[in-house]
Formats: structure tokens, sequence, C-alpha cells
């Protein structure tokens, strides 16, 4: 039995040896260097100068900054809620007794799994100013064209409901799961009390669906926070800044400008961030079920 | 298990061995990589060059590598310097990231050659040759070619307004702004506008809009002097309102159009530099008649009028284990005939003062009368400020465009204010 | 009555999501004056404006890039990943549910604070501009160590134990008994690996200025971004061959994908 528990042992490590060393290398090292950077000012070629909480200071009176915190803000707000309640009412009515069920989700699927590049530029050619079909469409019937990506206040929500085109599919199909699970017993109980259609959407499905909805809302965050190619491609970060997601910033502060230090204390703080932000929207939406 | 050993020592050591007598065969020719641009023209010239080198010089052989294509060729280089993987001699170098490779001491200073002053003045103007000196006294890169950016205007699109000359100040300019933007075919919408100018807030754009302007208002400033912002004043500010009134007025389109809009003759003027000339000769009909004037400028503004140079240079990396050999290569590189074929190849314009002199050249230019008006342009220019953080200030400028001409949100005098102050923040950091 | 409403929702619904590919598919095969027409029909159907990017851009070779770089990856995760998922679950060592607990931290940590130590260490190694950058860092998947783990912990000890006193070995006991017991396991890693490899863009934007090793989705993006796509249906060309193969291969295995992502979902 001895024998068997320390070859068990040497085999265990033998066997995890390459994810060590995998974590050390590309994990455990790079967090420790972010670290290090984030106290000093570095361009990749030259010497790295300490210079403290200097980055801090920065940070906290850089208005680029906080604009593109601003600017995921009005993403998430508008892309979250869209999000559920569409994906909540299509997979209630897929629910039902739906004849070709397969297909209309495949349908709804498809443009989970294309590139977000494909659909970024299928998306800024629709919104195009001039010879978009978004604004042809409008014209066809009278109404004016639309300044989609152009007008400072309507870039990000036309990014944020293409996003939410993109990915609602993935959320259908959960919540369709998530359905599925729901007991009969439940409604049973719940007609046996007179409860109505609309009386049994609030009180047993939303509650039961719970543990999806929170889900959902936490992915759709980290995607928000994540935000770079549909702004890189559509629109650079404008119309004046507003569509620099905080990623794109990021990028630009390590890449063009080569701040090397800046750019990974941005990266911390935003990860800063998205952990406060998520540890809220759990509590907010847990709570929920219990009220 | 030791047999199997003692196979692969034999194995590496004959390896090893093998490899050091192939380095003992070719150890009398010095082996040099140089990088040109990933321009297509540039590395036909690279070629082109490179093998005449190679037959000219049995003992120094050139190996020629094209850097990647289609990408900043900055990040490319700097990864480079970073990992130490640098070649010998690189002639795509532009004046803004020297500082920064100074201050790492990627770069040979070529001052430090003995018969470096004879070979620079005998080719560059002695103003333009100070520009490239950097802060520690010393000059690291060879001046080797520029792009003037100057007003290329539609002759045909001029004449039928009954505009005899090009404009020459901003209020000659405005003038035929309003005659020459307009409705063509007549279904309400304005399909021929002024002039085009980029409206992304791309940090390079504006080498080709507010810094080649700002260069002629200011007779020759660039952004900086002497560590301060030297770009908080009128001629900044006349150069911004000048750019937001011909948007405001819908003299520059606003929206990002598709193709070559000179081309197919829907704006009279553009900024453009030497470059153009190859790809409008070959894609322009017969009738399209074009041709080329200085940049506007403030009314009252004195001659000459100068502008931004674009100007690319030759460094020799500190990496390099043959210096002057790698010098004697970028002398070549700079030779009369080699700048011929510059002009032939590129259309692109030495930084060389004897251009309209000079009697190798005659030939060409008289071919080639366009190109001259750049060859006498190239000595009255401009390039950029010794300082490491360009890139942020020029996306700093970007942004103020962007806010103040393109979008009319604030007025000229704030945003240069503006720009001025975060600019010198930087600087300061 | 409720049913034919039903239906009427969900194919308008349909419609938005399939009719914006339709539109793109044919504006791609249109000449620039038609482009806003509102017809996916037209005369003047003509593929040059495919012709134009394969002139322009080596996008074949960006897809054999891409190619070559997912399969990579997805390989080597399923063979590491199961590895050490396998260690994970069936054997018993000292420090495993510390190390199971590092794994679910790394999961934790945003890309945004890892990708510019990454950068710099591949700057390092001198890997920038080669696959090995490309492919190194996302050898080995914690998703994927996961996932098997869990499933891993499913199988019956019984089997197991009759290919030991066979005298197999742990690594044996995993390729030979494990793997054909855990095909549904294998089947989604693969799936959400290869589809996550081929549509990332970030990470090779940072590290590959090459164009010979750019992978399809980037070489796409700047092809669109930097202006060379000089009309809009040659842009959207480039972006049709870029979502073909992901399309086919989805058409045909649309179940496995919709049921690999849910199956992720759901354990979250």
């Amino acid at each position: 039995m001895r024998r068997r528990a320390i070859e068990n042992n040497r085999v265990g490590y033998l066997m995890v040896s390459p994810y060590i060393i995998f974590f050390l290398l590309f994990v455990g090292y790079p967090l420790m260097f972010s670290l290090v950077l984030v106290f000093h000012k570095w361009n990749i070629i030259g010497p790295m100068r300490f210079i403290g909480f200097g980055n801090f200071g920065q940070l906290l009176h850089d208005a680029l900054f906080w604009k593109s915190l601003g600017n995921t803000l009005i993403f998430l707000v508008i892309h979250i809620p869209l999000q559920i309640i569409i994906a909540l009412v299509i997979a209630n009515i897929l629910n039902q007794r739906i004849a070709a069920r397969g297909f209309f989700r495949a349908a709804f699927f498809l443009p989970v799994v294309v590139s977000g590049v494909v659909v970024t530029i299928l998306w800024q050619q629709l919104y195009s100013q001039e010879t978009g079909l978004f604004n042809t469409l409008l014209s066809r019937i009278g109404l004016p064209k639309v300044p989609w990506l152009i007008s400072t206040r309507l870039a990000m929500p036309s990014i944020a409901i293409m996003a939410t085109w993109k990915n609602v599919g993935l959320y259908i199909v959960l919540f369709l799961t998530g359905l599925q699970t729901i007991p009969a017993s439940l409604y049973e109980v719940a007609d046996l009390d007179g409860a109505s259609e609309v009386q049994k959407f609030f009180h047993v499905t939303i509650p039961m669906l719970n543990p999806t909805m929170v889900m959902v809302v936490i992915l759709s965050t980290l995607g928000g926070f994540s935000l770079f190619i549909e702004p890189y491609v559509m629109t650079g970060g404008g119309p004046m800044n507003s569509t620099l997601s905080c990623v794109l910033y990021i990028y630009k502060q390590a890449f063009y400008f080569n701040h090397m230090g800046y750019a990974a204390t941005l990266g911390f703080a935003v990860a800063l961030i998205i952990m406060i932000v998520v540890i809220i929207q759990r509590k907010l939406v847990e709570t929920e079920i219990y009220t | 298990m030791l047999k199997s050993i003692k196979w692969l020592i034999v194995l590496l050591a004959v390896g090893i061995f093998s490899q050091e007598s192939i380095l003992f065969a070719k150890g009398d020719v010095v082996r040099l990589t140089y990088w040109p641009s990933s321009n297509p023209q540039e590395i036909e010239l690279a070629k082109v060059i490179v093998d005449e080198w190679n037959h000219k010089h049995p003992g120094i052989q050139v190996d020629m590598q094209p850097l990647p294509a289609s990408q900043s060729s900055e990040e490319v280089l700097l990864a480079a310097v970073a990992a130490k993987t640098t070649p010998d001699i690189c002639s795509n170098i532009w004046p803004g990231i020297v500082a920064g490779f100074t201050e790492a001491n990627a770069l040979v200073s070529l001052d430090n050659f003995k018969d470096f002053w004879d070979v620079a003045l005998s080719r560059a103007p002695e103003d333009i040759l100070e520009t490239f000196r950097s802060k520690d006294g010393h000059i690291y890169q060879m001046p080797w070619k520029g792009n003037p950016i100057m007003m290329e205007y539609n002759v045909k699109l001029f004449s039928d307004a009954g505009i005899s000359k090009p404009p020459r100040t901003y209020s000659e300019f405005m003038v035929a702004a309003q005659k020459l933007t307009r409705d063509t075919d007549r279904d309400g919408i304005i399909d021929q506008w002024m002039g085009i100018i980029n409206v992304s807030p791309v940090w390079w754009h504006r080498f080709f809009d507010f810094y080649s302007l700002y260069i002629a208002a200011s007779g020759g400033r660039t952004l900086f002097e002497d560590d301060k912002v030297n770009f908080d004043n009128e001629y900044a500010i006349q150069v911004f309102r000048f750019l937001q009134e011909g948007f405001k007025k819908g003299y520059f389109p606003k929206g990002t159009l598709q193709g070559n809009q000179f081309l197919m003759e829907n704006v009279a003027v553009q900024f453009v530099g030497p470059w153009d000339i190859g790809y409008l000769e070959k894609y322009k009909t017969e009738d399209f008649e074009y041709d080329f004037a200085p940049l506007p400028i403030p009314d009252n503004t004195p001659e000459p009028i100068l502008t931004y140079s674009d100007p690319k240079d030759i460094v020799i990396f500190s990496t390099t284990k043959h210096p002057e050999e790698a010098w004697e290569f970028v002398k070549f590189l700079i030779s009369k005939e080699s700048d011929l074929q510059l002009l032939k190849i590129c259309y692109q314009i030495p930084f060389r003062k004897d251009l309209d002199i000079d009697s190798t050249f005659k030939e060409y230019f008289d071919e080639n009368p366009k190109t001259m008006k750049f060859a006498k342009q190239i000595s009255y220019t401009r390039g950029v400020d010794n300082v490491s953080q360009l890139k942020e200030i020029f996306d700093v400028i970007a942004q103020a465009f962007e806010y103040c001409c393109v979008y009319g949100k604030e007025t000229p005098e704030k945003a240069v204010k503006n720009a001025a102050e975060r600019c010198q923040r930087i600087i300061g950091r | 009555m409720k049913k034919a409403i039903f239906y009427i929702i969900l194919s308008l619904v349909a419609l938005i999501f399939i009719y914006p590919f339709i539109w793109m598919a044919s504006a791609a095969l249109r000449p620039e004056i038609e482009i806003s027409s509102l017809s996916p029909f037209s005369h003047n159907f003509s593929i040059s404006n495919y012709k134009a990017v394969l002139e322009k851009i080596p996008i074949g070779r960006a897809f054999l890039n891409s190619l070559f770089v997912s399969s990579s990856i997805t390989f080597s995760v399923l063979v590491f990943s199961s590895i050490v998922g396998y260690a994970l679950s069936r054997l018993k060592f000292r420090g495993r549910e510390l190390i199971f607990m590092v794994i679910l931290f790394t999961m934790m940590i945003p890309f945004q604070i890892t990708m510019i130590p990454l950068y710099v260490l591949m700057v390092k190694f001198g890997w920038t501009d080669t696959y090995l950058a490309l492919i190194v860092p996302g050898m080995i998947s914690a998703f994927g160590i996961l996932l098997f783990r869990q499933y891993f912990k499913a199988i019956p000890q019984a089997i197991i134990d009759a290919a030991r006193i066979d005298g197999c070995s742990d690594l044996g006991i995993l390729f030979r008994i494990v793997w054909p017991n855990s095909i549904p396991a294998l089947v989604t890693v693969a799936i959400i690996t290869f589809m996550n490899t081929w549509n990332e863009v970030l990470w090779p934007l940072i590290v590959i200025r090459k164009q010979s090793i750019m992978t399809m989705p980037q070489m796409v993006t700047l092809f669109a971004v930097g202006g060379q796509a000089e009309q809009v249906g040659v842009g959207l060309a480039s972006a049709m061959m870029l979502a073909a193969p992901v399309v086919i291969i989805y058409c045909i295995f649309q179940r496995h994908f919709i049921a690999s992502m849910v199956h992720t979902g759901v354990k979250g």
C-alpha cells in the first residue's frame, strides 16, 4: 500500500509537471513581472526606471482612462438588459412544442461561432452613413439617415447592439437548457394555486433560471471589459474617443506609445474594477431570488 | 543506454566541427544584413542597389531582408532592438524613433567616422543636417530621402471654375473652395469638394495636414524648442482655424469615402508627397491634368514657404560587428548613382542640395518636370523634433484636430492651448 | 393561434440573424455602385472582388497559418490538459488540491494583466514573428484541465483497476482506456479550443508583424482597417473568405458546437 502511495506521488507529480512549468513561465512570471512593471517606466528597449507610485498618480488624472471606463459602462448598460430580455423571450418560445426547433436554434447560434472580425466588418458596412443597409432602408421609407458610427452619442450603443446580435444565440441556448431543467411539478403546483401565465413566469421561471442569469450577466460583463476588435476595426476609438474601450486604450499605451509600465498599471486597474463589478453583480442578481 | 549516449556525443561533435569548418572557409568575406522598408518600390530599389554593391565588392557581401509587410515598421525594429537581433544597416528609420534608440545605445554614432562630415556636407544642406543631431551632440542618422508635402491640384477642375492660379494664401484657398465645392450632377448632394483631409484621429495622418501646414505657416518652426512646447502660438491657431473652416463649410468631406478621390476627380486639391506622381501616372486617364504648388499659408506670410519633409534616414545598429564596412555601404547608399535610382524607381527625393544643378540628374528631371518641384522644395523643409514621446504628442494633436477641426467642438485657441499643455506635461514626465 | 404568433416571431428573428450574412455574400459579388442596393440579387454578379483580395494579400497563406496554429494548439491542449486532468482526478498525491486551486485561480486572471509581460517574454525569447509565439502560450488550457478532471472523475474505477492489473502504466491507461471512454469531453474541448484559437485576433496583432506568419483573422483585420481594400465589396469579400471555413464546418457539426458551448456554459 505504501509503495503504491509513493508511486502515485511520483507519477502524479510527473504528470502535472508540464503544467507547472507552463504555469511558471506563462502565468506566474508574467504576473510577477506585471507587478514590478507597475512601479517603473519602461519602453522595452531602454533601461527600466523606478518611479514609485508615479503610474498611479497618472492614472488618477488620466481623463481618457476614465472615459474608457465610462464607455464600457454605456456598453454594458445597453448590452446586458437587451441580451437577457431577447434571450429569455426567444428561449421561452422555443421551449414550447415548436417544430424545426433545431433549425431555429442553429440559426440563432450562427453569429456566435463566426469570428468577431467578420461580424465587425459586416456591421461596419450595415452602419455605413451613405451606403449602409440600415440607412438605405430608412431613406426608402422616408426616414432620415442615422449617424450610427459618426455621432458621439450613438457610436457605442451601435456597437452594443452589434455585440448583442453576435452573442445572444449562446444565451438563448443556455436559457433553453436552463428552462428544460425546471421540474414540471413546480408549474403544476402554481396551476393549483390558480396562477396566471404571467405570474408563473415571474414566480417560477425567472427564479429557477437565476443561476443561468447570473452566468449570462457575468459572461457579458467580462466580454464588455474585453471589447477590443470591434472599436479597433469600426471606429479606431472615435468619434472623439466615445468608443475607446479599456483594452483598446491599454493596447495604444503599450504598442503605440511603448509605455509598458503605465500599460501594466492600467491592466491591473481594469482587472480590479472587473472583480469589483462582478462581485456587486453577483450580490445584486442573487438577492433577486430571495425577494 | 550508454552506447546511444556515446553515439549522440560523436554526432554532436561532428556537427559542431563541421559548422566551424564552414566558418573558417568563409572567414574572409564580411557579411552585412541590410533592412530596407517593406514598400514594394523600395524593395525593388534595394535589390538594384545591393546587387550593384555585391558585384563591386566581393569582399563585403550585403544580404537584404525587407521589413515585414503591412504593419508599422517601428514595432519590428523595437522588438529587434530589445532582443538584440538588429541588422547592420537599416534605411527605413523615421527620425522620431532615433531618440529612443540612442537612449538604449542601439545606434553607432556616425560622426565618429573620419570622413563623415565631408560626405554628409557634400550632399545635404547644412541646416537640414543640424536638425538631425541628437541631444548628446552626436549624429546617429544619415538623412536619406524625403517626401516634401506640397499641394497637388487638378488643373482642369481649376480652369473650368475660372481660377487661373492655384491658391497661395488661406483667403485665396477659401475663395477657390467655394467655387469648387458643388453638386455636379444636380441630385441635391454635394459630390465634389475642394480638398480631402483624412478625418480618422490616427497620429501620423497629421503629418499631411496640421504639421505640414504649421511648418509652412510658422516659417519653419517645429513642435518643440529645447524641450519646451513651441506651437502655443498664433500660427498653430491659424492652421486649426483654416482646417476648422474647411470642414464647417463643407469644403472637406467628413465621412470616409472609398477609393482615391483625387484620381476620381471628386476633389480638386490634395496635400501629398512626390510618391503620388508614380501612382497617378500609372492609373490616370488621358485627359487628367495635375500639378503641384507650395502649401497654402496664412495671408502676409513671407517666402520661402517651407513644409514637412517626411524624412527617412539610414542608421547603423550598434550590434554590428563591422562598423567600418557598414559605413562604406551607407556611403554607397547615398551616392549619386543610388540617388538617381531612388528618383527613378520610387519617385522620392534624396536629401541632396544639388539636384537641380548636377548633370547626373538633368536627364531625369527633363523627363519628369513635376518631380523637380519637389527637388527644389527639399532644401526648404523641416523634420520632426528629437523627442522620444513623439507618437504620443502627435496623438494629442490628432485628438485636438478631431475635436476642433472635424467636429467644431472647440475653438482653435482653446484647442491649441489644451494640446500645448498636455504635450508639455508629456515631455516633462 | 398562439403557436402561429410564435412561429412568426421565430422566423422574423431567424431572418434577422441570417439575412446579414446573405446580404454580405451578395454584396461581395456586386460592383461598387450597387453596394447599397437592398435586394440580394443583381445582374452584375462577378467574382472580381474576390480576385482583388487574392491579388492584394496572401490570404491563402494566412488560412494555412491559422489551420496550423489552431490544430497544433488543439492537439497539444487535448494531450496535456487530459494528462493533468487525469492526474488531478484519478491519482492521489500530496498537493493535488493545492494545484487544482492554482489552476482555478489562473482562470480568473484577465488577459489585460498578462498580455504585456507575455509580449515582453516573447521579445526576450526572440519568438516574435514566429509560430512559437502563437502556439506555445496556448499549449495547455486551464479550462481544458477543468473539463477533463470533471469528466474523468466519473469513469468507473473498475476499468482502471483492470488495466492496472494488466500492467498498464498511467499514461497508457489515460490514452488507451480513458480517452476512448471520454469522447464527449474530447469533442467539447477540441471544438471550443479550435474555435477560440481560430478567432483569436488580439494576441497575433501583438506578436506577429511578418505577413507570412499572420493568421487569417489578423490579416483580414489589417486589410479592412488599413485601407488596402479600397472598395467596400473587396473588404466584404475578405470577410466572407474568413467566415467560410467556420460556417461550413458549423453547418455540418452544429449540434456538437451547440452542445459543447452549453456544456461549458452550464459548468461555468
